[in-house]
């Protein structure tokens, strides 16, 4: 079990979220899960990604990551790959632990609660309020849970398994599942005892847009389509030419599935330009990679047949900058460019909307112009007394993390609702987030790569539905892990003990304290949380955020205790995680260190404060090292030599006082090095066991 | 006449001077002054008597110096500012006086730390320019240095001593002006081994007329070993000493590296003698006060003149 | 600022060896910026004294307090209690403090666990170097901001003496030579002429030499 001192869970909307969190919609705490990934506690990341998504497995391999768009380390090289992480902590939990380790039932309730659609947005509504102890059906139109996660994401990026660890420990809770059954009267589940009621439909029906022949056979609906393959339908399109009108998310998904559906020839058209498709990167990227041709800046004048037989589209090329208010395109038109695309299938994947049929007809539960449905943004309730809405049924297509915190939102005001409280009381203020990062810091912090995810290659890949990502590896996760920049969680000064001494102004590599109003201020949304600042402060005026002396304290005699037993030297170790376990898996390193040698694992050295050294020595420890990158190699630039510093003085000083400095020892290492830290360590053992053991020992 | 000294009338009456050094035991064995004051008698126009040189712990200056009157020697009884505050200071000069001490020399004194009491207190109520301001006022003006006016007055021949070799190289020149201002008659320089160095500097001090106003007197010894040489060049601050010094002195068989040294003093002498605005040298021969007969025989500048 | 080095702990070993309880008092003004005795040096050398009584079979404790000042009255008052609880008071505070607490608790054993050895400022960190020797007579404005008296091994005021060598005091080859540093500037300043006129003997009354030093501010003092 590693020792936790690293990692404190933040306390939701009390102080500014770091990007990440902030830009997920269910503010999800990054920062704390990725930093213990960073230290190797996978198990412990599992817990904080799971405790605010239900849904943790199925987001680590098809979230959006809005939180990677926003994440910071962008500003410096290449964002975390926060969601590859996820990913990872998911595969390294143990399911026999139960899929939500921790998390608590409340006392059963009496009240019912409806909920229509399994989608994401409804079965995190659903969890909800079961573990608030209510009564829970879910009623879903189509034989299989999961909505568009079932229905729409292709196989390759989300197989059916991981839909199913998702929803197999839901069913465990006790929320009632009815598949087959499409709900056609709302009013009527409240006459049935339904307290109340959460739509949760998704958007689930295809558009196609107005053109001649646009109804034929060969011209097909992508939201029908996806289904059809997902409900299990052979549809064989060898030899096929196909031509997917639409440059999105689900037009690409659109593609990639019929052409491992076996088509000869997949492309794709759309009105925006090549910078400008609005779809994720790598998804286009990975698209083409397949051999799919993309062909932008046009439009669609018509599908072109012949005896009922689709040819292809007649296109022309536009100058497209942008949907206007009512919907329309904002374009210029080229028609010298008219040419026909050909094609012998064209599916249309320019968008979807809802199926609203089933809604009451006297308008009870209102409808937004764009035809979908009208709620308060606050609090999810509709137009209807005790019926709420969230996911895309609400906002037209988006996100699956959006629909879990719509979820979660709308689970929030159906529990205040029937409790009989103001809906919008219960619903967190939304937090402020974190300023941006000075050129200044930026310029100081160290450029690590981001790690590739594996990948299956190309040619493997597009001619069957195997899942394209492969995943980490452990000890990628932990290198990746480490590239997180621990946004608003380091260093705060206590400006009662600071005297102005100007050490911190001095030592930080990042040039973030300043001192302009009589005590040193430490700006939030700047610090590294390298530690160094802390270390160094004579006047102890500078804590951790997500650690501190006391935590430290405990820790060293935690280790000394369990190192001791077998009559061997007692060993402690403070370990740098960015050498120690980048090379190599965390636990097997710790695995091959002989029992009496502990280690204490912090992110670079320079968070070793001499103090620890000497409350080691205090504790019985009868030999000490500190482990640090080399020279150069250090994350925070000099905190290894700061580290090496204070080792030669506490030396100097257990000399005087007759322990003996060989006692202690500073290594530099490499990753590689790491791996074997054994060599290291037994050099020091030879000469602790030279000096015999420390005539000190603590209870 | 300032103090009527043979020094000073030797220099007054135009004659290139030649003085002599004595050091002083670490004991109170008078036997060490008689056999040294023996072999520097009647060659030399003054002696110099140091005053606890290097901070090591010797027999007083002036107590020296009154052995040697007592001796027949002229002495020049030398004073640091590190040893004495101002009260002791003009005690000790009242009393030199009375004794027929009639030269002087003021120096600031070598720091503490390279000496055998490091633990001792530094003085430096005053400093040697300070000094030499006090010893001036004192014969002049007849005045103490509080002002306060008194019957007979110390007559001193008053000299200072220059590093023409130390830095700020540009200033020295200006500071000699600084030490003749405040009262220095005569000047006696560290020793020279890079004689065009000091020419360069001579020829600075000139230009200030510095030479019409103080007799200069340009620091020589003999060099008793290569490794000497070696140690003056590399460790003793301020000191220059050009390798062809020392090649000179490598080029002879071990057991002549002595008889070498002395000629090589003597050469330079004369060389220095060459140079404008040079009023005489003062030999030092550290340990070695046999050395000097020799030297200033070869360099032609015995006998010594009676005036 | 008055700057200190925490003794060596030997010494400090022999001072407190009478003693059973004992206080590790600091100070959080100038010896906790000198790295000498602030709350992180108490922690440590409370950390280390525990080491070394261990060793030694002592049964000695070790408390640990820090005062904001130990130069102030009401500052030491506040920690009244831990020192009438403490055998001995080892306390990491300059002279001055130590004398205080003294003053103060004149029933309790004062042990000072740190020299107080200069005023002066940190040129870089971890480096301090002295300045100012509190002559109580300020020259600075004569020798262009550089003082002879603090900065000078033999604090000349008409120097430099003939040991300055290359820019260094013949002390120390790593000090700078005072006076080639006030002749450097001066330079910078056009005021080199100012070198020409002999500097009169120091009042040395105005320093300690005229006995133990008191200001009075009139003004203030009812």
């Amino acid at each position: 079990m590693t020792d936790k001192h690293d990692t404190k869970p933040l306390t939701p909307a009390a102080e500014p979220l770091p990007p990440c969190a902030a830009a997920c919609p269910a503010h999800t705490d990054v920062r704390s899960y990725v930093n213990a990934i960073a230290r190797g506690d996978f198990e412990e990341a599992y817990r904080i990604a799971r405790e605010s998504n239900p849904l943790p497995y199925v987001c680590g391999k098809v979230c959006a990551h809005p939180c990677e768009t926003q994440c910071r380390r962008g500003d410096v090289d290449e964002p975390v790959a926060i969601c590859a992480l996820k990913r990872l902590a998911t595969e390294k939990h143990d399911l026999r632990k139960g899929h939500a380790p921790g998390l608590s039932v409340a006392e059963p309730k009496q009240d019912k609660v409806a909920i229509i659609g399994s989608g994401p947005g409804g079965l995190t509504a659903a969890h909800d309020l079961k573990r608030m102890g209510y009564q829970v059906t879910v009623f879903e139109a189509f034989p299989k849970l999961g909505g568009m996660l079932q229905l729409g994401i292709p196989l390759y990026r989300l197989p059916r398994e991981t839909i199913e660890i998702e929803t197999a420990p839901l069913k465990e809770l006790g929320i009632e599942f009815v598949t087959d059954k499409r709900v056609t009267d709302v009013d009527a589940l409240l006459a049935d005892g339904y307290k109340a009621v959460f739509i949760a439909v998704g958007s689930h029906v295809g558009r196609k847009l107005r053109i001649p022949n646009a109804d034929l056979p060969d011209a097909w609906l992508n939201t029908e389509f996806l289904r059809k393959v997902a409900l299990g339908e052979k549809i064989d399109l060898r030899g096929r030419h196909v031509l997917v009108l639409g440059g999105g998310n689900v037009a690409i998904d659109v593609a990639r599935t019929a052409l491992r559906l076996g088509a000869a020839r997949v492309g794709m058209t759309c009105l925006e330009s090549c910078t400008k498709q609005p779809a994720h990167p790598w998804e286009i990227a990975e698209a083409l990679e397949e051999g799919i041709e993309m062909f932008h800046d046009r439009t669609f004048k018509e599908i072109v047949a012949e005896n009922g037989k689709v040819k292809g589209v007649r296109c022309v090329k536009v100058n497209f900058r942008g949907f206007l208010p009512t919907g329309a395109p904002d374009m210029d038109e080229f028609p010298e460019t008219e040419h026909i695309l050909p094609a012998d299938l064209v599916i249309f994947a320019i968008g979807q909307g809802p199926d609203l049929s089933f809604l009451p007809k006297d308008g009870s539960i209102a409808q937004t112009p764009r035809r979908t449905l009208q709620v308060d943004p606050i609090t999810l309730a509709t137009t209807k007394k005790g019926v709420f809405a969230g996911g895309d049924a609400v906002t037209g297509v988006g996100f699956i993390i959006d629909a879990i915190a719509a979820g979660h939102r709308a689970a929030r005001s159906i529990d205040a609702y029937l409790r009989g409280v103001d809906p919008a009381s219960v619903q967190p203020p939304e937090p402020e987030q974190l300023g941006d990062l000075k050129e200044k810091t930026i310029s100081h912090i160290r450029r690590l790569k981001r790690e590739e995810m594996p990948i299956l290659n190309a040619e493997t890949r597009k001619g069957n539905f195997d899942e394209v990502y492969l995943g980490y590896t452990e000890t990628q996760a932990v290198r990746a892990a480490q590239r997180c920049l621990t946004c608003g969680a380091g260093a705060t000064v206590n400006a009662e003990k600071c005297i102005a001494c100007l050490t911190c102004v001095r030592v930080c590599p990042y040039e973030v304290p300043v001192l302009e109003r009589g005590t040193a201020e430490v700006a939030v949304d700047q610090c590294q949380a390298c530690g160094l600042c802390a270390s160094e402060c004579p006047a102890k005026a500078i804590s951790m955020k997500l650690y501190n002396d006391n935590d430290m304290i405990k820790d060293i005699r935690s280790a000394v205790h369990r190192a001791r037993g077998n009559g061997e030297p007692v060993i402690v170790g403070f370990a740098c995680r960015y050498c120690a376990y980048a090379g190599e898996e965390p636990n097997v390193v710790k695995a091959r260190l002989p029992k009496n040698v502990k280690t204490i694992d912090v992110l670079c050295s320079g968070k070793v404060d001499a103090l620890y050294l000497l409350k080691a020595f205090e504790a019985g420890a009868d030999g000490v090292f500190v482990a640090g990158c080399l020279v150069g190699e250090c994350h925070n630039e000099k905190g290894n030599v700061h580290a090496a510093q204070r080792v030669a003085y506490v030396k100097r000083l257990l000399d005087e006082i007759g322990l003996g400095g060989a006692r202690l020892e500073m290594f530099n290492m490499s990753p590689a090095q790491c791996a074997d830290m054994n060599a290291a360590v037994s050099t020091l053992l030879t000469k602790v066991k030279e000096l015999g053991p420390s005539p000190v020992r603590r209870a | 006449m300032k103090s009527g000294s043979n020094l000073e009338k030797v220099l007054t009456a135009g004659y290139f001077a030649a003085t002599g050094e004595l050091g002083p035991p670490k004991s109170a064995d008078m036997e060490v002054i008689r056999r040294k004051a023996g072999l520097l008698k009647g060659i030399t126009d003054a002696v110099n008597i140091t005053d606890n040189q290097t901070a090591i712990v010797r027999m007083s200056s002036i107590s020296v110096g009154i052995a040697l009157l007592q001796l027949g020697l002229e002495p020049t009884v030398q004073m640091t500012c590190r040893d004495r505050n101002r009260l002791a200071i003009q005690s000790d000069l009242l009393g030199a006086a009375a004794h027929g001490v009639k030269n002087l020399l003021c120096l600031t004194g070598d720091h503490l730390r390279f000496g055998n009491h490091p633990t001792a207190r530094g003085v430096h109520d005053l400093d040697s320019i300070q000094l030499l301001s006090v010893v001036k006022t004192m014969r002049d003006e007849k005045k103490f240095a509080n002002g306060e006016e008194m019957d007979v007055e110390p007559r001193f021949f008053i000299g200072a001593a220059e590093n023409p070799f130390a830095d700020p190289f540009d200033y020295r020149p200006y500071r000699l002006a600084k030490k003749i201002a405040a009262g220095a008659d005569f000047i006696q320089t560290q020793l020279i081994y890079n004689v065009p160095k000091f020419a360069e500097f001579m020829r600075r001090v000139c230009d200030l007329g510095l030479d019409k106003k103080a007799y200069i007197l340009a620091g020589v010894g003999p060099i008793k070993s290569v490794g000497m040489a070696r140690y003056m060049q590399t460790s003793v601050p301020g000191m220059d000493v050009p390798e062809e010094v020392i090649t000179r002195l490598k080029g002879v068989p071990k057991d002549q590296v002595k008889k070498e040294g002395i000629r090589q003093c003597a050469d330079m002498i004369q060389q220095i003698r060459e140079i404008p605005g040079v009023a005489g040298v003062h030999v030092m021969a550290i340990e070695w006060e046999e050395a000097v007969h020799e030297i200033l025989e070869l360099a032609g500048l015995l006998p010594r003149p009676k005036v | 600022m008055i700057k200190a080095k925490q003794k060596p702990i030997t010494e400090i070993k022999g001072l407190i060896a009478p003693y059973n309880n004992i206080l590790v008092l600091g100070c959080g003004t100038c010896v906790t910026i000198s790295f000498a005795g602030g709350e992180k040096e108490v922690g440590m050398l409370a950390s280390a004294l525990r080491i070394a009584a261990a060793l030694e079979g002592k049964e000695q404790t070790f408390a640990e307090a820090t005062v904001q000042r130990q130069c102030e009255w009401e500052f030491i008052d506040a920690v009244a209690d831990q020192i009438q609880r403490a055998d001995a008071v080892l306390s990491l505070a300059c002279g001055v403090g130590v004398q205080a607490l003294a003053e103060r608790y004149p029933d309790k054993v004062i042990l000072p666990g740190v020299n107080t050895t200069f005023l002066g400022m940190a040129v870089e960190h971890g480096v301090l170097m002295e300045r100012c020797r509190a002559c109580g007579d300020c020259i600075l404005g004569l020798t262009a901001g550089i003082c002879p008296i603090a900065r000078c091994a033999k604090n000349l005021l008409n120097g430099p003496c003939g040991g300055s060598q290359n820019g260094k005091c013949e002390v120390d080859p790593d000090l700078d030579c005072a006076w080639q540093l006030i002749y450097d500037r001066l330079a910078r300043l056009g005021q080199l002429d100012r070198l020409a006129t002999i500097m009169a003997p120091k009042d040395w009354s105005k320093d300690f030499d005229g006995g133990p030093r008191k200001i009075v501010r009139e003004d203030l003092k009812l």
